[in-house]
């Protein structure tokens, strides 16, 4: 659709606010808000008047509004005079303005954005809060536990396996039991 | 800036490789070339153009739809739904154009 402007850019202006996940493999410009996550394969840059509340994974960030949240960019960072930023920065490369705020801890050097892409990665379980959707009763209903745990009744230990489990029983069993169990 | 201040659309534009998963809100004129699910709410025109996709409910003062919209859509003046639109869900507004070519599955109230 695209192919004569070869690199598009969004943006999200003053009067507009995102709460949820961006991604996307072009330039973005922020001069309005967004809350939650972004991932982008180029540039973020976040202008005067506006921010970004997020876990941001870039390939390039120049700041000249507020950023508040950890950011991993795989080229570079820039904060310009008027950047306001809170977190930690991971990246090659790295540079402040004068005048520009920063609090938060940075990373530089190659292989530091792998290396924390790699870490984010593993503990990302944790998604951040998700904006209502199109399919949240369907969602909500997959969701309800679809077998309600059994009633504990004496039935129970037959279907238990016979084999016993020493570790789960000291684990749940009262002191003198524990005591039993660690003498046999 | 140089690169969007000769796009005719309006001051929010997401780029037909951007995906976001949420709820967009604004007060300004939204152009949609990428893909939306979630929830959008804007005080202006939301534009969605050719190969955009938005799978959201959808509040606005006035929508033109060129792409893909899956949701039901709440708009205050007028509904325009272009030759190459795809509409799926309930369409809500005093006003309501369907062009020749489009395609719409979902009901219409026009409060009559």
């Amino acid at each position: 659709m695209a192919d004569k402007d070869v690199r598009e850019t969004t943006v999200i202006g003053a009067e507009t606010r995102i709460s949820g996940e961006v991604r996307g493999d072009e330039d973005l410009v922020v001069r309005g808000r967004i809350d939650g996550r972004v991932q982008l394969t180029e540039t973020l840059t976040v202008e005067a008047g506006g921010v970004v509340q997020a876990d941001i994974e870039v390939k390039n960030l120049v700041v000249s509004g507020v950023v508040v949240g950890n950011v991993v960019a795989s080229a570079s960072v820039k904060l310009l005079a008027k950047a306001r930023v809170i977190g930690d920065v991971t990246a090659p490369r790295f540079t402040m303005e004068e005048g520009a705020a920063y609090k938060g801890r940075v990373e530089m050097g190659e292989g530091e954005a792998a290396r924390a892409l790699e870490k984010r990665a593993s503990r990302s379980v944790e998604t951040p809060r998700q904006a209502p959707r199109l399919a949240a009763p369907a969602r909500a209903a997959a969701a309800a536990p679809r077998h309600a745990a059994p009633p504990r009744v004496a039935a129970a230990p037959v279907a238990r396996p016979a084999l016993p489990r020493p570790e789960t029983a000291a684990g749940v069993a009262p002191a003198w039991a524990k005591k039993k169990l660690r003498r046999r | 800036m140089a690169k969007d201040k000769d796009r005719p659309m309006g001051n929010t534009v997401i780029g037909s490789s951007i995906v976001i998963d949420g709820e967009i809100t604004g007060e300004e004129p939204l152009t949609i070339l990428g893909t939306v699910k979630g929830k959008i709410v804007v005080a202006q025109n939301l534009t969605v153009e050719p190969g955009a996709t938005v799978e959201a409910n959808v509040e606005a003062q006035s929508l033109t739809v060129s792409g893909r919209v899956t949701g039901n859509v709440t708009v205050r003046e007028r509904v325009e739904l272009r030759s190459d639109a795809k509409m799926v869900g309930d369409v809500k507004s005093p006003r309501v154009v369907i062009a020749d070519g489009a395609s719409f599955k979902g009901n219409v109230d026009m409060d009559v």
